[in-house]
């Protein structure tokens, strides 16, 4: 019995540290203040193939960083960079 | 009452391509026509870039865009956005302020340069391919003396690879699930 339980809880162990490893939203990470709304490559990732901005659950974005990305995809759309749906 | 104190801005004015690549001057003059008016010293003006617009403002489905950083008075910002509004070969202006943005906002390669950069290091790369090919070529030519025996060989082994992966992705294609 001790040697099947000792590989699952070893397992949980690493898996609870790999999650505490990133504390941090992808911005806060990289230290950015601000998120330029011609900066594709970041943006097109935080949405949806179908234009939706990504949800903090799925981005794993801060409500700061969140905020800054919705002003940043708004500002895409407005300038025809980004659809505001398809 | 006015305020002497200038701040920097932004700002991104979207036009047809179909005009820009007509008359480029044009586009120019009216764009420093307009932030003439408005008193704004231009610091940068740079082409940003030229793409399809994902959705079609008024007929036009092709953009350029143009980046200019000036300093202008922060109540006369309003005047040169009517008066993009206004004209008829400006569809749409972006201005914001930089007091947040790092230099290095500022100063990133726009991503007309870096296409540019790409295309410029592939044919340099090319070009060495080439030479090198052609180097390698010429110390084989005294060691074989039938060259174009080997080249024919060659090119059929090649036309037959290229075959070979055409069937392999349109086999593949149709088994792709579709995604939402």
């Amino acid at each position: 019995m001790k040697t099947t339980r000792r590989p699952t809880s070893s397992r949980r162990k690493r898996t609870l540290m790999t999650i505490r490893e990133q504390t941090q939203c992808r911005f806060c990470r990289d230290g950015k203040n601000y998120i330029d709304y011609k900066d594709l490559e970041t943006i097109s990732k935080l949405v949806t193939n179908r234009g939706k901005i990504f949800s903090r659950k799925r981005s794993g974005n801060c409500a700061g960083c969140q905020r800054k990305v919705k002003r940043a995809i708004k500002r895409a759309r407005f300038m025809a960079l980004l659809p505001y749906t398809t | 009452m006015e305020t002497a104190v200038k701040r920097m801005y932004e700002g991104l004015f979207l036009v047809d391509t179909a005009i820009a690549a007509a008359d480029w001057d044009l586009v120019c003059e009216t764009i420093n026509r307009i932030l003439d008016k408005a008193e704004a010293e231009v610091v940068s003006f740079r082409k940003w870039d030229e793409r399809k617009l994902t959705y079609d403002i008024g007929k036009v489905s092709r953009g350029t865009y143009i980046l200019v950083y000036f300093n202008c008075d922060p109540l006369r910002v309003n005047e040169i956005e009517r008066d993009v509004q206004l004209s008829e070969t400006l569809l749409r202006v972006m201005i914001l302020r930089t007091d947040r943005m790092t230099q290095d906002d500022i100063e990133k390669a726009t991503p007309l340069m870096v296409a540019e950069k790409q295309a410029e290091e592939e044919a340099a790369q090319a070009a060495a391919e080439a030479a090198e090919a052609e180097k390698a070529r010429a110390a084989e030519a005294p060691e074989t003396g039938s060259d174009s025996d080997v080249n024919v060989t060659d090119e059929s082994q090649e036309s037959q690879e290229g075959h070979q992966a055409g069937d392999a992705e349109n086999t593949a294609s149709p088994e792709d699930p579709q995604q939402h």
